[in-house]
């Protein structure tokens, strides 16, 4: 008998109970483990270990079950609440693209005509209209730095989300 | 019978797909239902492996909570017991690593154990206790062998998984599945009343 043998029959044994052999499979197995006393003495052990393995049932509780499905649902609600958060920055995000692409745009065609109208000088009228375009943000940015966040929760934009939310279910 | 054979396969893929549909919309019916129906498994897996009952129980938790959160990424191809199992191996493996800076290979756990919960099996008395006491030795086997070699036992014996899907389940070579379940086994020989070898 050599090592390849051996090493066949363990392949089969480990399959033999989960994935199934076949029949000339089986056969052999059968034919080689009666003649081998380690292969066959490792059989018997690994049915033992499997059934001793089965006979340590282990219950989850209706109150672990209970918890965990309370757990999930609340944490269900807040991935819900911060897919309707995210929905609505990326279409704010957007709709602020094209409107500061049109205005950019539109301003810089204004400027172009204040300067050909009133003969203002190029260098004053650029930069005075970058700045006059970038007030809104600063504006809004000091008063996110002067208001705490929570100002903003439960506000408009809560609103927005709970009616997003309502579509969604 | 090729034609029952078949159908059950139509069947479980069918049902994959509806889970893998359920988890996408992260539905809480299905959720619940998936929390129902594989309960006992996953806590005794978790158990198994961690040795502790009050751990597996948070863990039991937590897993529930990521399968929530990743749900979009199974995609009813593979048996979903299989990719619970993996959630639950990779929780196992991060709260092991939080909890000590060792690899799960040279992990032992020596906190108190609680006990299994036992459910009635219909014995005698005299073998119930008889059991009892073979449940206590191989019990106190399973705790001498390394996580690594029970995890491998616990996935093939009670969970019934094959082969190749322990070897995805804990990221390992088909070969070193099989040496690992060869060593659990022997391992637990002389627990079983055999020689090892």
């Amino acid at each position: 008998m050599n090592g390849h043998e051996h090493e066949r029959a363990m392949d089969l044994i480990f399959r033999r109970d989960v994935e199934g052999i076949g029949q000339d499979e089986g056969q052999w197995l059968e034919s080689h483990l009666a003649t081998c006393q380690d292969c066959a003495g490792f059989e018997l052990a690994m049915s033992d270990a499997a059934q001793a393995l089965r006979s340590f049932p282990v219950m989850a509780s209706s109150s672990l079950v209970e918890a965990t499905k309370a757990r999930v649902h609340a944490r269900a609600e807040q991935l819900r609440e911060r897919d309707a958060r995210r929905f609505l920055i990326a279409i704010s995000f957007a709709m602020g693209m094209v409107v500061s692409a049109i205005s950019a745009w539109a301003w810089w065609k204004v400027g172009g005509w204040m300067v050909e109208q009133f003969s203002l000088p190029t260098v004053i009228v650029g930069p005075g209209l970058v700045l006059f375009w970038l007030m809104p943000t600063v504006f809004l940015g000091m008063m996110l730095v002067a208001f705490p966040e929570s100002r903003f929760e439960g506000s408009l934009m809560q609103l927005f989300m709970k009616d997003r939310q309502r579509g969604i279910r | 019978m090729v034609a029952a054979a078949f159908s059950t396969l139509m069947t479980m893929e069918t049902e994959e797909a509806q889970i893998a549909q359920g988890l996408r919309r992260r539905d809480p019916e299905v959720l619940d239902a998936l929390i129902e129906q594989y309960q006992h498994r996953l806590l005794r897996y978790l158990t198994h492996l961690t040795h502790n009952q009050a751990t597996a129980e948070d863990l039991f938790q937590e897993t529930w909570i990521r399968v929530l959160e990743k749900g979009h990424q199974y995609d009813g191809k593979s048996r979903f017991a299989t990719w619970l199992m993996t959630i639950a191996h990779n929780v196992a493996i991060d709260h092991l690593r939080k909890k000590a800076p060792q690899s799960l290979d040279e992990m032992r756990d020596t906190e108190d154990a609680v006990p299994f919960e036992p459910v009635s099996t219909g014995l005698s008395p005299f073998e119930h206790a008889a059991a009892g006491e073979d449940r206590v030795r191989i019990q106190a086997a399973l705790e001498q062998i390394a996580p690594i070699f029970r995890e491998v036992l616990v996935l093939r014996f009670q969970e019934q998984l094959k082969l190749e899907e322990i070897a995805k389940l804990v990221g390992i070579p088909l070969a070193t599945v099989k040496t690992r379940l060869y060593r659990g086994v022997q391992a637990l020989r002389p627990a079983l009343g055999g020689d090892p070898q």
